[in-house]
């Protein structure tokens, strides 16, 4: 990345991201405030749910999508070693997807977009928001696009040789939200975009909620990938090792891309407009893509292992007392680590067909995805930031030891904000609630965890502004001296030949995807097509 | 840290990890047995 106007590009984008991420976390806080009762003058639904709304987008699709969008061009230059394909075009994208966030955090600010982030019907809000959501997402099509285009010429430059691991990954993460979003935007364009213009009076809300739960489960792993990504590529280097394996790193991918697809409607296990069968289809498909996790959790700690017993580890588990947990990259994989098992053993309960009927609509689902996302996912996006900004700034992070006590903090915040969140769903507190009135035995019980939450949340606050000091530190600090370094990639322990072209490129998989999602979704889909609807029809009327 | 001989270096990166061996085992038997305990123990004697 010497190319200082490169360099610039990818700062934009993830400032952007930070940004986002530093607001939602005071939102955060206030809802967790909110809900429990405890400051009676911060009490209005209003407010509270057009921040949760907020709140969701900038985590969930800002944050994401322009650190995915920025990590992503640094991966591709660095590892292709060429330099990024139309750059005027990547601008255009980000500019695009900036003008959106703007125009659709008008009406989630007044109020008028208080959706719960979801595009479920019939809740309906303001067209600017999904005029806003949608320029979001054409931006991020066209970062697809410049990603593929990469994977693509460098592949016919170099038709001997594998295109390298952290762009595999990356080209398979551009393939799977072009995929991923496709549902979601036909729900915005046909369904949800014409009802909030009032060009057409009804929809049918199965048809929406269908066409969502297409999108909802694989921009999870959307969201995911990159952090996987840092697991294979730079987290074996970091901690002075080897990635133990780096076709089987390919294969998670290919999974996570392909499995992550045609799973979505376990997000709908109680909603009518689907049958069981499919439903259970679904479920075991999502059993399937706790596959390439299980993968990556084996070859990334196989990693670690080596690189624990390189730097003198001995025994069964002697070797992760000598791993350097003073890196910040080492120390997330860790911590995201422990956060993925337990989040993972979470998801695998929502999954489950009937236990599901337990968990659904409670707390217990919130405190889930807090802990995947905000926990599994988030800090590892810190990690490649605190590895990034380095690089990109040209000058040592401003503080390791400030650094190592965010991702710590992070981790404690978000084990206290989750756990009790989890329990509260298993005590039957619904989710996406703005007050609770503890006059009852049922809803005492659960103030306790509130507080704990509310702690948590506070600790969580305290480390992200942490996070935004030492980034903003660091940019700003004057450093006179030579900064030289350069991404590091890990190299996999035994040299990788010639790999097959199912292991070094997506249009077998493409093709899989395509059929995959025709059985999937097909008839699911269509069957509103030629049911009758009771006086509206799919689309509207 | 202690340095190692490059005979030792050579019989690492050779050998198997057994320790991950061992934790993904301990991790996904944990799994199992707390899936176990919210099925039988939280789930079912809720009706």
């Amino acid at each position: 990345m010497n190319d200082t106007a490169e360099r610039k590009l990818i700062l934009c984008h993830l400032w952007v991201a930070f940004a986002a991420f530093i607001v939602a976390c005071f939102m955060g806080e206030y809802q967790v405030l909110e809900r429990s009762g405890l400051l009676p003058a911060l009490e209005s639904p209003t407010v509270y749910f057009a921040s949760v709304s907020t709140h969701g987008v900038l985590m969930a699709f800002v944050l994401t999508t322009f650190f995915i969008m920025g990590f992503g061009y640094a991966l591709a230059s660095s590892s292709l070693k060429q330099p990024i394909w139309n750059k005027p075009l990547a601008w255009g994208a980000f500019w695009l997807a900036l003008v959106g966030v703007v125009l659709a955090a008008v009406p989630l600010l007044l109020g008028k977009a208080s959706v719960l982030y979801t595009f479920y019907p019939p809740m309906v809000g303001h067209a600017a928001f999904y005029l806003g959501a949608t320029l979001l997402v054409i931006g991020s099509w066209i970062w697809c696009a410049i990603m593929l285009v990469m994977f693509t010429q460098w592949k016919t430059a170099n038709p001997t040789k594998n295109v390298p691991l952290a762009m595999f990954a990356t080209a398979a993460n551009a393939l799977l939200w072009l995929w991923a979003s496709a549902g979601v935007a036909l729900e915005v364009l046909f369904q949800l975009i014409p009802l909030s213009l009032g060009w057409i009076d009804t929809i049918d809300p199965g048809l929406a909620r269908t066409l969502f739960a297409w999108t909802l489960h694989p921009i999870v792993y959307f969201w995911l990938i990159p952090a996987y990504t840092a697991f294979y590529v730079f987290v074996p280097k970091q901690a002075g090792g080897f990635l133990f394996s780096d076709e089987m790193a390919r294969m998670a991918f290919i999974v996570l891309a392909v499995f992550a697809l045609p799973i979505g409607f376990h997000h709908l296990y109680m909603d009518p407009e689907q049958a069981s069968g499919w439903k259970l289809l679904h479920g075991i498909g999502t059993f399937v893509v706790a596959l390439p996790t299980l993968v990556t959790g084996f070859t990334v700690i196989a990693s670690l292992e080596i690189a624990g017993r390189l730097r003198g580890g001995k025994g069964l588990f002697g070797w992760i007392g000598t791993l350097p947990w003073g890196n910040t990259m080492v120390l997330a994989v860790i911590l995201s680590l422990l956060m993925l098992i337990f989040g993972g053993f979470g998801g695998i309960v929502n999954a489950s067909y009937a236990m599901n009927a337990m968990v659904h609509n409670t707390a217990w689902v919130p405190g889930h995805f807090h802990l995947i996302f905000a926990g599994t996912t988030v800090i590892m996006y810190f990690a490649i930031a605190y590895y990034l900004w380095p690089l990109l700034l040209r000058k040592p992070l401003f503080s390791n030891q400030l650094a190592l006590l965010q991702l710590w903090t992070w981790f404690i915040g978000m084990s206290i904000l989750t756990t009790p969140w989890h329990v509260l769903g298993l005590l039957g507190q619904p989710r996406r609630i703005s007050t609770v009135v503890y006059n009852n035995l049922l809803t005492l019980a659960w103030k306790p965890y509130e507080l704990m939450m509310i702690f948590g949340g506070l600790i969580l606050l305290g480390s992200a502004c942490l996070l935004i000091y030492n980034l903003v530190k660091t940019q700003v600090t004057p450093y006179a001296g030579q900064f030289t370094d350069e991404i590091d990639y890990a190299e996999p322990i035994h040299k990788v030949g010639v790999l097959p072209e199912y292991l070094n490129g997506l249009t077998v998989w493409n093709k899989v995807i395509a059929v995959l999602m025709a059985l999937s979704f097909g008839f699911p889909i269509l069957q509103f097509f030629f049911m009758d609807t009771f006086g509206s029809s799919a689309w509207g009327n | 840290m202690e340095p190692i001989t490059e005979d030792e270096r050579k019989r690492i990166l050779e050998s198997s990890p057994v320790g991950t061996f061992a934790l993904m085992a301990a991790v996904v038997g944990g799994m199992v047995i707390a899936w176990l305990f919210l099925y039988y123990g939280v789930f079912l004697p809720r009706g």
